[in-house]
């Protein structure tokens, strides 16, 4: 949570932890209070403090809580599972979502037979539309592509986009 | 920086850095010269220093992974630089909320399919118990008249008193228009439901009833009128799905066969008391009448 007041006697976590002075215009100091160190050190030991300072500077003002709160999310993932990180969880979402549109579709088609078998399909009501995402090819971790265009077509291969 | 000779160029993190590119470099595998695109997201985000930390802190076998991973992140956060990989986590959070929603509704309806089904079939049932019962009345009356009875009553009187199954069975093999292929296809949709609400109980967890119930469907995909002409064959056939339904059918196969067995008793009875009275002609010509009909 940003802390909006900021003092100078009490330095943000970052500083306290860089052992630097944390000034007034300090970049760290809205996001990273003091009271949340860990939150920090773990965004630094990821990714590092200048990158996120550049992260933070590239994003509008009024985004930036939430971008240092996704950077400080995907540091802890990343910790917790040095070879997934977050994109361990992506997977098993991923699966979740192609596990139920499977089963959603096998229902679907019960209903439809159903429907269509007790050949009173003008007293019941028809079957529901579905609800349709999409799926790529399964494998051990899968990297959904969020439905965006690949700004990596051009390159003979594109990694870390849909595999 | 390109070696001289013609040898391979200098990985993408390599020629980033501007230095030699030595064989045993650990970024030279996961960042080949023509993705330098990748190799500036992923150093934006991550930074080399951090990546080879995190390579070395790792078993070689899972480097492959990691650097998948750790590509696959960087170019996320390119992408979409406030929320990144947070973000597509958050959107399959909704669609799987979407989808057990809507799996949440088409249960529902599948369930007032079954229970109209259900009803349907109660509704068959009655109609037949009562047609049975109005044939022994018939019957009954009949003989009490001393009428002769005609060749499809006797074997009908006969059947009664032991199978009441094989009674349907005659009675709906001598009546062609008697629905028994809706019997077979309600048979047949009876296990399809029965399996599914027996071992489905709403969780969606549970792919097996899914599987099962479409097993189940795939024998009975034959078009109808094949399936016309072998009800009157295979009726007999059906009687075993009766026996291996659930409690639920066997409690309505209880009731027929106390129902029947009660109507033979009746008419047992009947009969024994006729007999008593019928005098020794009237029992030479039913005995003939007997013999000469054909039980079917």
């Amino acid at each position: 949570m940003a802390s909006s007041s900021h003092s100078s006697n009490f330095p943000c976590a970052a500083c306290k932890f860089l052992r630097r002075k944390c000034m007034p215009d300090c970049v760290f100091a809205p996001y990273f209070p003091p009271e949340e160190p860990h939150k920090f050190i773990n965004v630094h030991k990821i990714f590092g403090a200048s990158n996120v300072s550049k992260l933070i500077n590239e994003v509008a003002p009024h985004q930036r809580e939430d971008a240092v709160n996704s950077l400080a999310y995907e540091a802890e993932a990343r910790l917790k599972d040095p070879v997934y990180g977050c994109v361990g969880a992506i997977s098993i979402l991923q699966r979740q979502v192609f596990r139920l549109q499977r089963e959603l579709d096998a229902i679907h088609a019960d209903l439809i037979r159903y429907a269509t078998a007790t050949c009173n399909c003008n007293e019941m009501p028809p079957p529901m539309g579905r609800t349709s995402f999409h799926q790529n090819s399964s494998c051990n971790i899968y990297y959904p592509n969020p439905h965006w265009n690949e700004p990596y077509e051009g390159n003979g291969r594109s990694d870390g986009g849909s595999l | 920086m390109t070696l001289k000779g013609g040898a391979t160029s200098a990985c993408a993190a390599c020629k980033y850095q501007r230095r030699k590119c030595i064989p045993e470099c650990l970024l030279a595998p996961y960042f080949p010269a023509d993705q330098t695109k990748v190799f500036q997201n992923a150093h934006k985000l991550f930074g080399v220093s951090n990546i080879v930390k995190i390579l070395r802190s790792l078993d070689p076998s899972q480097h492959a992974e990691a650097m998948r991973s750790i590509k696959y992140q960087a170019n996320v956060r390119d992408r979409f630089p406030v929320y990144g990989c947070l973000g597509v986590i958050r959107q399959l959070y909704y669609q799987i909320q979407m989808l057990e929603e809507e799996m949440h509704t088409v249960l529902t309806q599948l369930e007032m399919y079954r229970q109209h089904h259900h009803h349907q079939q109660q509704q068959q049932q009655h109609q037949h118990q009562h047609q049975i019962s109005s044939m022994a009345d018939d019957v009954i009356s009949q003989l009490e008249l001393g009428m002769a009875s005609s060749n499809n009553a006797l074997p009908l009187f006969n059947q009664v008193t032991h199978q009441p199954y094989t009674m349907q069975n005659t009675y709906s093999s001598s009546d062609i228009d008697s629905p028994p292929k809706d019997n077979v296809e309600n048979n047949s949709l009876w296990i399809q439901h029965l399996f599914f609400d027996t071992n489905n109980h709403g969780t969606s967890n549970n792919d097996s009833p899914i599987a099962i119930q479409s097993q189940l469907l795939v024998p009975n995909s034959e078009p109808l009128a094949d399936t016309q002409h072998q009800v009157v064959q295979d009726y007999d056939e059906i009687h075993p799905f009766f026996d291996s339904i659930d409690d639920r059918q066997s409690y309505i196969d209880t009731k027929d066969a106390e129902d029947s067995s009660s109507s033979e008793e009746s008419l047992k009875e009947t009969t024994q008391l006729m007999v008593g009275n019928v005098g020794s002609k009237d029992l030479k010509s039913a005995a003939a009448c007997f013999s000469l009909a054909s039980v079917n």
